[in-house]
């Protein structure tokens, strides 16, 4: 049986090692059943409302709740 | 990075190395970072990329003379305002520093840093261990053939018509770069945590205990060599 691990959505300019891994059942191979989970878009806030002392950013929310065990900071 | 309500830490370096640019629009009278003191920058506050872009503009000319406002975290929001004159430079990621080049901009500053895990306590070692095996198995692919996975940058912003204007020979394959996952050097973490608080940035001193969870770190890391020795 397959280990899972949820992990915070990632996109090719910082994560393009772990599509390509998905993509190509690189994984599956390695007994892993890796879940990427995404906010949802209503949750999403832009870096636009912060500031540089106080920024916002998405990173950790889903790991906060629950959700994800892991990200990339 | 804050503290984490969950306990979580960083643990291990990632295999995507970021790359970022300072870029100006084609008509813009800057062509040095020196350029740009007391105008306005752009940065996504809070993501590495903000970070990259305030170390290429403190490399360039006195603190004081850094000028940054809060840009969208978005790079094709960024992207779009710097067209429309928002502010006078931002910083960007691929596809949309090629994105950028094709439209006439120009990159003034170019800087590349690594990123962290970050997992929280009850993370499973062993499964940590499968994800850094097929990471590394997904770096040797990606090396010995970057062209062939350029596409992953333009499947991230579909729909966009500069971005799916863009064709494989556009990216500057320089700019992809990806190696092996390893843990995180002390000296480096507590560097990024004094420049940070050089800034304001974060509050404390730097304790590696609280930031890096060298346990689970260490404990993925030997499984994943362990197997990939097998």
């Amino acid at each position: 049986m397959a280990m899972t691990l949820a992990i915070e959505r990632v996109t090719a300019f910082m994560g393009l090692d772990v599509l390509v891994a998905r993509d190509e059942g690189l994984f599956a191979e390695e007994g892993l059943d890796l879940r990427i989970v995404a906010l949802p878009p209503e949750e999403v806030r832009s870096a636009a409302e912060g500031a540089a002392a106080k920024p916002v950013t998405n990173q950790g929310k889903l790991q906060a709740r629950g959700e994800s065990q892991m990200f990339q900071a | 990075m804050a503290v984490s309500t969950v306990g979580a830490r960083q643990v291990g370096r990632r295999a995507t190395i970021v790359c970022a640019a300072l870029v100006v629009a084609p008509d813009s009278s800057v062509f040095t970072p020196q350029d740009l003191a007391y105008q306005k920058v752009g940065l996504d506050y809070g993501n590495g990329t903000a970070y990259a872009g305030l170390q290429m503009l403190e490399g360039a000319m006195p603190r004081e003379a850094v000028t940054t406002v809060a840009a969208a975290t978005s790079p094709a929001e960024r992207f779009a305002a710097l067209m429309r004159g928002d502010y006078a430079a931002t910083v960007l990621q691929e596809p949309w520093i090629t994105v950028a080049e094709k439209a006439g901009c120009r990159l003034v500053s170019i800087t590349f840093f690594h990123g962290t895990w970050v997992a929280t306590p009850d993370t499973n070692p062993e499964a940590y261990a499968a994800l850094l095996r097929g990471i590394t198995r997904a770096v040797h692919r990606i090396n010995a053939d970057k062209r062939r996975y350029v596409s992953y940058f333009k499947r991230d912003w579909a729909g966009f018509p500069e971005v799916d204007a863009l064709k494989p020979d556009d990216f500057n394959l320089s700019r992809i770069q990806v190696k092996e996952p390893t843990p995180i050097p002390e000296s480096e973490a507590r560097w990024a945590w004094e420049w940070m608080a050089s800034w304001g940035l974060i509050d404390g001193t730097f304790d590696v205990a609280s930031q890096i969870d060298r346990n689970l770190e260490g404990q993925a890391h030997e499984l994943a060599t362990a197997v990939r020795a097998v």
